[in-house]
């Protein structure tokens, strides 16, 4: 089904023969749309304003194959990365595959469902929402997964329904011969006053290259509640591109956290988008990365009505030549009054190697608007380190205890347990293994 | 206990001395004041002896319990013993007083020969140092000195200290932002701490705070140095005719040197 590219071909269109053949008509619907968009969706490059700062070598420098040819290892350990809370809701999917025999979905209660989208195309929500929601223009990582993905998280909730526990979305990626790219995809529906928490993982069972696109659609009905925590747990050698966009509808709320730990080249660019007046949103996200590790968030928070209150808090902590970068796009509409806006990006620079580009973009066209935005660079404060010497710490000790506190804000919202003490573990572990070095005066 | 002799001391990279030959001798069981203008070194003091990376010591030394500290770090001091309540004690956001104080109280005690305590014993073992100072229990899962009003932060510093058992204790105007009760709880406990083997160095401006805790010793520094040393009377002297009578003092032993 492939056409005739109407861009320089990237790895991207060159794989896009080996799409998946699909029996729904929908679906094919779906191949066809994202293979024409892909068409007109040139590779991205330095030249465009939003990936100036981004490396993209590990991408371009990288021969990705189709799954098919990329000798796929088998999992390991699957067990191992489950979570208590979701003994029976957990989702598994494997370099993009559902996992049924790993999954577990008896254990939410009335009015939630849960399961494979691919077993899901009939259902009258994702015959509306899938696909439709999403929206990148011109981004052909975006209609890549569109033209790839077979299966994929479906979670719905009725009106009223209230999950009786957090859905754990485990995404695995396996070892394999030679590089694969991945296509995640997710849609979340909650009907009006529902109530969900979701946590979506990916983790790298292997230091092994591949790519994966995860693209998650989600619509927040009137008085639903989504809080979502997103943990990219990727090898250090891949690239995780995600693409999560969100509805609000009236009095609606979704908080999300995302928390990046690995990928050699992360590049998230999270939407939320405000469909009516009254809602509550939450953009967070804690970045923690070393050696040359590349994490690049772009991020929209669209204010389309009045009375909308968000948060954005990304915190970012860069060691060894790390470089992070984050732009953050805050629009607030012509009618949008009495909005009241929270961005801040705050980044601890511990090496003198490391890099730091941020850059808060607000356009604001309405007048009634609280928009307070920020962005510090910094080291560890040397007064801080000095006071807590002076009481017995040693450098190292104070270093790792104060870049400790600095990460620990964002993680404090992540509601479910296993998972909060999991990552202040992750915390640790990165203080630890980064022996901070002497980079300050 | 301690002896600071001829110390000299700039900012690191600076030419400009701001300790221009300080001489203290402290024993054992004594307590000296510090008092002196705005701006005269009494902090500089204090924090080269803890250890501050930002001064240089240029000249001279300080001996402590028979050995040069200058190329101890900060918190090897604290272990010997050393201990600063700061002028301005640092806010420390996300780091509660509990981890510090128990992680400090059990690094300490490790290298004093002292037992660690484990969490449950030292929740007694803090109980009483709250009393001591007549501080709430809250302030013990508050972040360190975030948030907290002046005179908070000053009883922190005398809690710590109350929980870090020093033997030389330098207190930085601790008796500045206390209100009149508070200055007399916080006197009080000191007083209380205060024994035959440790010392204790306060710097103030005020001569009230010594009615308190009676000072074997008043200095006062102007300029950089001691320009005279007494007994607690030297404080009401200051308190009645100010400094100037000693500023002369001051230059006339500055150009001597
Ligand atoms: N890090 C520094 N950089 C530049 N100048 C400094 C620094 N630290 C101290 N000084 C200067 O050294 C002098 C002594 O300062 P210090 O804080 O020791 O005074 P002080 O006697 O404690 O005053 P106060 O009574 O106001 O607390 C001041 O002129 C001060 O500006
Ligand atoms: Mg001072």
């Amino acid at each position: 089904m492939a056409l005739p590219s109407n861009v320089e071909p990237s790895v991207l269109h060159n794989l896009a023969k080996h799409a998946p053949g699909v029996e729904s008509a929908f679906m094919k619907k779906i191949r066809e749309q994202s293979m024409e968009a892909l068409n007109r969706s040139p590779f991205p490059h330095r030249k465009m304003e939003d990936w100036r700062f981004t490396d993209l070598k590990p991408i371009t420098r990288t021969e990705f194959v189709s799954m098919d040819e990329a000798g796929i290892r088998p999992a390991i350990d699957v067990e191992k990365y489950y979570i208590p809370e979701s003994d029976r809701s957990r989702l598994v999917f494997i370099n993009g595959e559902y996992q049924e025999k790993y999954s577990s979905i008896g254990g939410l209660g009335k009015g939630v469902t849960v399961g494979n989208l691919a077993d899901h195309l009939d259902d009258k929500e994702v015959e509306e929402y899938l696909n439709k929601l999403v929206n990148y223009e011109n981004d052909p990582f975006t209609h890549y997964n569109g033209l790839m993905f077979t299966d994929g998280s479906y979670i719905h909730l009725e009106k009223g329904a209230k999950a009786e526990a957090p859905i754990h979305v485990l995404n695995l990626y396996t070892d394999s011969v030679k590089p694969y790219v991945s296509t995640p995809r997710m849609l979340v529906v909650a009907e009006e006053e529902s109530d969900v928490t979701i946590i979506e993982d990916h983790i790298g069972l292997s230091d092994n290259k591949y790519m994966t696109i995860p693209v998650c659609e989600i619509k927040v009905k009137q008085k639903a509640h989504i809080h979502h925590a997103r943990i990219v747990r990727d090898s250090l050698e891949a690239v995780h591109v995600s693409r999560p966009i969100a509805y609000v509808e009236k009095n609606s709320e979704y908080h999300s956290y995302t928390i990046t730990l690995g990928a050699k080249l992360s590049r998230n660019e999270p939407k939320v988008i405000q469909e009516d007046e009254e809602v509550d949103f939450t953009l967070d996200g804690l970045v923690l990365i070393d050696g040359e590790q590349i994490a690049d968030t772009h991020s929209t928070m669209d204010h389309r009505f009045s009375h909308a209150e968000s948060h954005q808090l990304h915190k970012v902590v860069v060691n060894g030549k790390a470089h992070s970068i984050f732009n953050g796009k805050i629009f607030v509409r012509r009618d949008a009054q009495k909005i009241d806006s929270f961005q801040e990006n705050r980044n601890l620079l511990l090496s003198l190697d490391g890099l730091v580009n941020t850059k808060p973009q607000l356009e604001i066209f309405a007048d009634d608007v609280l928009c307070s935005h920020g962005a510090t660079v910094g080291q560890l404060d040397a007064e801080e380190v000095f006071y807590l010497q002076s009481r017995g710490m040693t450098e190292e000790k104070a270093k790792e205890v104060l870049t400790y506190a600095f990460a620990l804000e964002t993680i404090e919202n992540i509601k479910v347990n296993s998972v909060h003490q999991l990552l202040i573990d992750e915390v640790y572990r990165y203080t630890k293994a980064n022996n901070v070095d002497k980079v300050t005066a | 206990m301690l002896e600071i002799k001829d110390l000299h001391v700039v900012v690191e990279g600076e030419n400009e001395e701001i300790l221009k030959g300080v001489n203290l001798k402290v024993n054992k069981g004594e307590i000296h004041a510090i008092m002196g203008p705005n701006g005269s070194g009494k902090s500089t003091l204090a924090k080269v002896a803890a250890g501050h990376p930002e001064y240089e010591v240029t000249k001279g030394d300080i001996i402590y319990e028979g050995e040069s500290v200058l190329e101890m770090d900060p918190d090897e001091r604290a272990h010997a013993g050393i201990f600063l309540a700061f002028q301005y004690p640092v806010e420390v956001p996300g780091v509660t007083n509990s981890t510090l104080l128990r992680e400090s109280y059990n690094t300490i005690a490790a290298s004093r020969g002292r037992e660690e305590l484990d969490p449950l014993e030292f929740q007694d073992y803090i109980q009483d140092k709250l009393e001591l100072v007549q501080m709430k229990p809250e302030f013990l899962e508050r972040a360190v000195n975030t948030g907290f009003s002046g005179g908070e932060k000053k009883r922190n510093e005398i809690f710590q200290m109350a929980v870090l058992q020093p033997q030389l204790s330098l207190l930085d105007e601790t008796d500045s932002g206390l209100d009149i009760d508070a200055l007399k709880i916080v006197a009080d406990g000191i007083n209380k701490m205060h024994g035959e083997d440790d010392a204790i160095v306060l710097i103030t401006h005020y001569q009230r705070l010594l009615n308190y805790i009676v000072p074997d010793y008043v200095h006062v520094m102007i300029g950089g140095k001691i320009v005279k040393s007494g007994g607690k009377d030297l404080a009401l002297q200051l308190e009645e005719k100010g400094y100037d009578w000693l500023e002369s003092y001051a230059t006339v032993n500055g150009e001597a040197n």
